[in-house]
């Protein structure tokens, strides 16, 4: 039986793939994980590997529009009888819609879909039994889309509550690459409360090497459901970054994404060849408190503007123009509503209630440290605890958003190696 | 001072505790002999019978020739006629020498003799590497005998489990086979004075926890309470099972825990093809325990090489610390 190559669902909403480039022509022979062909989405563009090894053929065009599940070629054995191409195992991509079950969604080259057998451990196979639940109404959040008990339970959980509501808790966190660039990548993990588009300032000094940005869970476009503790958190943002399946990576986190790409470094130290942390956290109890709760309760541009002035060093960076787009990004209530949950499990009381200064002084990664002297969130003389291995780049006049007060000095910085 | 009834416990080593289960043995009862080689005057390869000699005299406390084939022989001869002999290997990797001896006869002969016999002798076998004694004195070769139906086989991790486990083998009227890991004779702890037993076929929890099960032997228990500690900050909980006893194996906690927990791991210093590794996990695999499983198991256990010299190598051959705590946290953060 030949493979199946599908086309990949590469981030949350994407319904179709456009084929930029065939890496390998038909008739040639191909090794499970070679590049195979080039895919763009409206927002990103990535490589696809083969699913197995074997010889290509039936191949959809480039610059052909595939629906996510869909076949885009088959691979066959060496010496297989090559006739039409076969008929397809995936389900159509509307009925997947109706009942999500795509097992490692965001995996480039996940295997192909069959409709018989899936992932789900035996606990969550007993679990569903007795509960009467249909495994293949259960998204799976174990490695390459096992389902496990946490899985069924939220399922029942999302039931309970509302009918409607997407099991939670699941699926992977949204992805973006850049485009081009080569050597090791940077993994870019944004604060509490921003998105992956706060590093587009800085992204222009990096674009010589591949770029990865991770929206962290109810943030962006990432699920809008709150994880119950900073390990839970953590522990996404470890299954993210072992999804994309790097040799190694930078890390580059800002906020409280430096005290995740800690969390990330300290259990997969060999694969962080670097981190860069801009005003982290997690090394201090000290938080602005207020702060972070008018940002997360602001509803329009008048009561978010104020708030976030207390970012940056200086106010005039933050224009009416940028507040009201700032505003438009966080219209969404469900959004708002997971980060006030997300803050008051990781801030409660104003007060940072996760440490990573462990991690920090036992990490044996080349790291450093830039935080701006005029930081009105997080004091950056928590920078000091740092142990003398680690780099500091203390700066006069900026505040907590270096990456966009001074974008070029950080971008340089992020750039120059460790 | 100790309330009545609860014994006096002293800090002794895991050799001293053996020497002392002899002691009280040999005072006891006088069928009990200690017989190998060089266990007189030079007190033992690792000085584990030390004076006893001096106390006992030559008639109890019997060097015999170098033939491990021919003192197993004379051991096994003697339980058969009435004494309670402990018969002491120099190093573990010499039972290939006795395997005649020790699976033909003291396993087989109660069988073969409908049960008109028995065999109570007690074989003690210094085990494992990490002593730089290279591929032939430094191999773990518990799972051969714990292939032997008509063996009971132990692996105490504790000095009082070692003084516990050696009183009860002599209590018992087959055969068993103790396996003592030499880098274990000088570790330390609090072991209860006087005559108990350590049950034979019962496994130890010796931390309880959530996220997953740690079945471990020997001195693999040591290290896997090592990384339960390292974990606990990380905020994994990890439950460490010492087995203690590999025939018969304690089937009910290891099933229980795993039903537990959902997660297994299993350490040992064994070749890790074909070994205790093996069992447990086809244990749970073959039991309801199945239903529990959250992930697949992890077997983490000596590689397919002899035990080298060079110090390095042989630390790469056999689970450390690091190579635990590194399963340990693939499988809390969902990497298995």
């Amino acid at each position: 039986m030949p493979v199946e190559v599908i086309m990949p669902k590469v981030d949350m909403d994407m319904i179709v793939g456009k084929i930029m480039a065939w890496h390998v022509a038909p008739g040639e022979a191909v090794v499970k994980g070679d590049p195979l062909f080039d895919i763009e989405t409206d927002k990103a563009a990535m490589e696809v590997e083969a699913p197995a090894s074997g010889i290509l053929h039936h191949t959809v065009g480039e610059g052909a529009e595939v629906a996510i599940g869909q076949p885009v070629a088959w691979l066959y054995a060496p010496g297989e009888i090559v006739g039409d191409a076969p008929r397809t195992n995936s389900e159509p991509a509307a009925k997947m819609a109706k009942a999500p079950r795509p097992p490692a969604p965001e995996k480039a080259g996940a295997e192909p879909t069959t409709n018989d057998k899936f992932r789900a451990s035996p606990r969550a196979r007993k679990m569903a039994q007795q509960k009467g639940i249909a495994l293949d109404t259960v998204m799976g959040s174990g490695p390459r889309g096992r389902i496990q008990s946490m899985d069924v339970q939220d399922h029942i959980e999302a039931k309970s509550t509302t009918p409607a509501a997407p099991a939670k808790n699941t699926g992977a966190l949204h992805i973006t690459r850049s485009k081009g660039g080569n050597g090791i990548p940077f993994v870019l993990l944004h604060g509490f409360a921003a998105d992956a588009a706060s590093w587009a300032s800085v992204e222009t000094h990096l674009s010589h090497r591949p770029v990865i940005r991770i929206d962290l869970p109810a943030h962006g476009r990432s699920q809008l459901h709150a994880p119950p503790s900073f390990k839970d958190l953590a522990s996404r943002l470890r299954s993210a970054f072992d999804m994309l399946d790097l040799e190694t990576a930078h890390i580059v986190g800002h906020s409280l994404g430096g005290a995740l790409a800690l969390a990330i470094a300290d259990t997969r130290p060999r694969k962080v060849s670097g981190l860069t942390l801009i005003a982290p956290a997690g090394l201090g109890p000290d938080i602005n408190g207020d702060a972070l709760n008018g940002i997360c309760r602001a509803t329009r541009a008048e009561s978010l503007g104020p708030w976030l002035k207390t970012l940056v060093a200086d106010d005039k960076i933050v224009s009416d123009g940028y507040v009201r787009a700032a505003m438009q990004t966080r219209e969404n209530a469900d959004l708002r509503a997971a980060q006030r949950t997300l803050a008051d499990t990781l801030f409660p009381d104003g007060v940072q209630a996760f440490d990573m200064s462990g991690p920090l002084d036992r990490l044996d990664v080349p790291t450093r440290i830039i935080w701006g002297k005029q930081d009105r969130i997080i004091p950056w003389k928590h920078a000091l605890r740092a142990r003398g291995q680690v780099a500091l780049h203390l700066f006069e006049r900026v505040g907590h958003m270096p990456q966009i007060e001074i974008s070029e000095e950080v971008g340089k910085l992020i750039a120059t190696p460790l | 001072m100790n309330a009545p009834g609860v014994p006096e416990t002293r800090e002794l080593s895991y050799a001293q505790a053996i020497r002392e289960a002899m002691d009280i043995a040999l005072a006891e009862d006088e069928r009990v002999v200690l017989m190998g080689e060089d266990i007189g005057v030079y007190g033992g390869a690792f000085q584990v019978t030390g004076d006893l000699v001096e106390k006992y005299g030559t008639e109890r406390v019997i060097d015999t020739p170098i033939s491990e084939l021919g003192g197993a022989g004379v051991a096994v001869g003697a339980a058969l006629t009435g004494l309670r002999p402990i018969f002491e290997f120099q190093f573990s990797d010499f039972a290939t020498l006795a395997m005649e001896q020790i699976v033909n006869q003291a396993a087989k002969l109660r069988f073969m003799l409908g049960g008109a016999v028995s065999v109570p002798v007690v074989m003690r076998f210094p085990a494992g590497s990490g002593t730089g004694a290279a591929a032939q004195h430094s191999q773990s070769l518990e799972a051969w005998l714990g292939h032997v139906p008509g063996l009971k086989v132990v692996q105490p991790s504790t000095p009082e489990d070692a003084k516990g486990l050696l009183l009860a083998a002599l209590d018992d009227p087959d055969p068993v086979m103790i396996f003592e890991h030499k880098l274990l004779y000088k570790s330390k702890g609090r072991v209860p004075a006087g005559r108990y037993a350590t049950p034979i076929g019962k496994a130890a929890i010796r931390r309880e926890g959530r996220d997953m099960t740690i079945v471990a032997t020997s001195i693999m228990v040591l290290k896997a309470l090592e990384v339960a500690k390292t974990l606990e900050a990380e905020g994994i909980d990890a439950e460490v099972i010492d087995l203690r006893s590999i025939r018969p194996i304690d089937r009910n906690t290891v099933l229980a825990s795993v039903r537990r927990t959902g997660r297994l791991i299993c350490v040992y210093e064994g070749v890790k093809t074909l070994g205790i590794g093996a069992e447990i996990s086809a244990m749970v695999a073959e039991s309801d325990a199945f239903d529990f499983l959250e992930s697949p198991i992890v077997r983490l256990g000596g590689a397919e090489a002899p035990i080298p010299y060079n110090p390095e190598l042989e630390k790469a051959v056999v689970p450390q610390i690091p190579d635990i705590l590194d399963a340990a946290r693939r499988m809390a953060n969902g990497q298995v």
